[in-house]
């Protein structure tokens, strides 16, 4: 365990210094204190324009954040060189890897909750909201930590066999196809027109890739006027569904890693 | 390898696998969005009114509930927008963030295209706003208004057409925002005030609209008025003395103006509705008693006729009689293909029914009519018991295009829809009138009384055929001009009867019958 930690520990401290990575959280920051003032821009109420946006903003400057931080990690290692440095110390391929990711979402925990200690100040201070609503704010930035977690397990998989680039695009394709999928799959199954065999194909597609959809919590944030029955039980489902995809999405970076020539 | 074994990984991936699918689709059947009605609840803290989805009996609860069932009953976004069969990009843009951002930017936007009247850029913006943001309801209100007033002709006739789409519309608002009464009222008023017709629709949407806790008090009374539009003035009266029963109360809370007027009017309504149901003859009626005496007693013949004459090409002149003095009557005139059909699953159907519209055929926001249908309605106004009018229909090709070679032309008239004044003569269900060659009691369903009666809805209707060559002066009719008329038509070229005989309307005012000279 103690090699994990270390792996991770070391990571967390290189992804904060990552320039790059600075510039993208800055540049979310800086659009989180903007945004109030741009409520006025819309016919809709205020209120709702602004947590649909910093949510948005959290959302989206996260994602970008975990994969850009999560492509570089393994090949930056071999490119430089330094993985030959560790693995030949008393670490396992294994425990590489595991304590890479670990570190990569130890920054990017740290990271998101910057970017929601902000959104909550906000909240606090100029919508004069109270403690419940703070706390039914504060429910989606922890499920999108989760969606982010499981997009840097797929990040960490492919950067085991493929170039950062191509990495990029594969991550950011599978999140944006798991994002939608699940909406895309709900009109086709709805739709009477659509015929068995697609529907069929679409079930099996949308069990088998990582459904990021799940963690997309916000909508009745955002319009509070259903009530969520069982949303204990959903939130403690769909944490579960993503240590499962992340155990199968690790399990198959280190079987791949394993037998990677380095 | 170092660690653990291929074999313990490989035991690891495969529960893990098991696992997460287990998770998404769950055990048993899964109920899907269909399998759900949406119940309004009062967070009694708060006072805030918020949908809590239910099965619907007879739907067992599943053994175990997948997460995909849970997030389309609760966190998708807007399920029905999506089974509407969006595009992807569509969806892309719905999922993307800043959803209602964007919305409100659209929205803005649309605001200065009514400014500059440019209504067609109009719609595709309540469309995307409708899409990103369902819960705007202001959108869906103002657009269904749009489109079911706005698209009109050189002589501000409405586009019918778009109606369907209009009504579309307010039932989808409805569909996604069902904890509120504001969609259900919008609907209902479409109904009543722009359809004008099918007042059973308008009475259906206006009781859903009550059920929902946030309705305006004041709005309340549009379901009374319905009821009585559609010839049930017991069910008015049930209404407004409930209505009352709360007024009465909120009074006694709170000696406000705001309560002591709204208790007031509802009083007075109930006042004019009870004189209105006796001299009517309404109660008379229901305990089956004669209704000599009372003011629907005889009934009045209104005497129709008319006549189009087509005097240019697509310019149609109407003239006729009716025989009812007291400023008030509109007779509806409708021009329309023989068949009006639309494709509708694939197939052509005829939504057409006499002198309107099957106007509530889709369920599909379709914001492009059908445009190679005709279907022209306008009202003509009688004065001094004739009705004058010319209608051009040369300067809107796109919303009249004559592609059809035959078309009904029909005139028909509705005592439901009549001012209560002469309503008072005709009574609820026409009760009071007649004519001895138009009065059909086939056009429009009856009322079903309480002592098992049927009360027959009693309308003036009567439909000539035309044809393309007519309307648009070609072939045979390029030289000679068209004139259609009810075999009863006289021609003369007095407009104005001197013997001006005023009909017995007994008016409440006067309280008793008018004078006869």
């Amino acid at each position: 365990m103690k090699p994990i930690l270390s792996i991770a520990s070391t990571t967390i401290g290189e992804a904060i210094r990552r320039k790059v990575l600075l510039i993208i959280l800055l540049i979310g920051v800086l659009f989180l204190f903007v945004a109030p003032g741009l409520g006025v821009l819309s016919a809709r109420s205020e209120t709702t324009v602004l947590r649909g946006m910093m949510l948005g903003i959290i959302q989206l400057t996260s994602a970008v954040i975990a994969i850009v931080l999560t492509v570089y990690m393994i090949p930056n290692e071999i490119e430089r060189r330094t993985i030959y440095t560790i693995l030949s110390k008393p670490v396992t391929r294994w425990q590489f890897l595991v304590g890479k990711y670990l570190g990569a979402i130890g920054a990017l925990g740290m990271m998101m909750a910057l970017m929601s200690s902000i959104m909550i100040l906000v909240f606090w201070r100029l919508q004069s909201a109270d403690v419940s609503q703070l706390a039914d704010l504060a429910k989606a930035p922890v499920m999108y930590f989760i969606q982010m977690c499981l997009l840097a397990s797929v990040a960490i998989f492919f950067s085991t066999f493929v170039s950062p680039l191509v990495n990029f695009f594969l991550a950011g394709g599978m999140y944006l196809l798991g994002s939608l999928f699940s909406p895309f799959f709900q009109t086709l199954s709805e739709n009477p027109n659509t015929a068995q065999v697609a529907k069929i194909f679409a079930l099996v597609v949308n069990t088998i890739l990582p459904n990021f959809s799940n963690y997309n919590v916000q909508n009745p944030i955002i319009n509070p006027n259903q009530t969520i029955q069982n949303e204990g039980a959903y939130y403690l489902q769909v944490t579960i569904y993503g240590l499962f995809y992340i155990g199968i999405l690790l399990v198959g970076g280190i079987l791949i890693f394993d037998r990677r020539e380095v | 390898m170092k660690g653990p074994k291929k074999s313990v990984l490989y035991g690891i991936l495969g529960v893990c696998f098991v696992g997460q699918g287990l998770l998404m689709r769950g055990l048993g059947y899964q109920p899907s969005q269909s399998d759900y009605d949406p119940v309004t609840v009062e967070n009694k803290k708060t006072g805030v009114f918020r949908v809590v989805k239910k099965l619907k009996p007879g739907v067992d609860k599943p053994a175990f509930q997948g997460i995909y069932s849970s997030w389309s009953r609760d966190f998708a976004p807007r399920k029905t927008v999506a089974a509407a069969g969006l595009s992807p990009d569509q969806l892309l843009f719905a999922l993307a963030g800043f959803r209602e951002m964007i919305a409100g930017i659209l929205w803005v936007r649309a605001d200065s295209f009514f400014d500059t009247g440019n209504y067609d850029a109009i719609l595709p913006i309540i469309r995307l706003v409708t899409i990103l943001d369902p819960s705007q309801i202001d959108v869906y209100a103002t657009g269904m208004w749009h489109i079911g007033y706005n698209f009109t002709d050189e002589e501000q006739r409405s586009d019918r057409r778009y109606i369907p789409s209009a009504l579309a519309l307010g039932k989808e608002g409805c569909r996604q925002n069902p904890e509120t009464y504001e969609m259900f009222f919008e609907t209902g008023w479409m109904w009543y005030h722009k359809i004008d017709d099918d007042y059973p629709q308008a009475v259906k949407w206006f009781e859903q609209a009550q059920t929902k806790p946030d309705m305006i008090p004041a709005r309340k009374n549009l379901l009374a008025m319905a009821f009585q539009r559609d010839g049930q003035p017991d069910a008015a009266l049930d209404t407004y003395s409930r209505l009352l029963n709360k007024a009465e109360s909120e009074f006694d809370k709170d000696q406000a103006f705001g309560n002591r007027q709204l208790r007031d009017t509802i009083q007075n309504n109930i006042d004019t509705t009870l004189v209105r149901m006796v001299q009517r003859g309404w109660v008379a009626e229901k305990e089956g008693r004669p209704l000599t005496g009372y003011d629907t007693d005889p009934a009045f013949d209104v005497g129709f006729s008319a006549k189009a004459t087509i005097i240019d090409s697509r310019v149609i002149k109407f003239e006729g009689t009716w025989n009812v003095l007291p400023v008030g009557t509109r007779v509806r005139v409708v021009l329309r293909d023989k068949d009006y059909t639309v494709n509708l699953d694939g197939k052509d159907t005829d939504v057409g029914k006499p002198a309107g519209m099957n106007w509530d055929y889709s369920n599909d926001v379709n914001l492009d009519p059908p445009r190679d249908r005709t279907f022209m309605m306008d009202q003509l106004f009688v004065r001094n018991r004739r009705f004058s009018r010319k209608v051009d229909l040369s300067k809107d090709p796109t919303m009249y295009p004559f592609t059809e070679k035959e078309y009904w032309l029909e005139f028909y008239y509705n005592p439901r829809s009549a001012p209560p004044h002469i309503q008072d003569k005709f009574g609820y269900n026409g009760e009071g009138m007649t004519d001895k060659n138009f009065l059909r009691n086939d056009v429009r369903p009856g009322q079903k009384l309480p002592n098992g009666k049927e009360l027959p809805q009693k309308v003036v209707y009567v439909r000539l055929p035309i044809s393309r060559d007519m309307i648009l002066r070609r072939g045979e009719w390029q030289d000679k001009v068209p004139v259609i008329k009810t075999p009863n038509y006289v021609e003369t070229a007095n407009n104005y009867d001197k013997d001006e005989t005023l009909i017995d309307i007994p008016s409440l005012r006067s309280g008793g019958g008018a004078e006869k000279k």
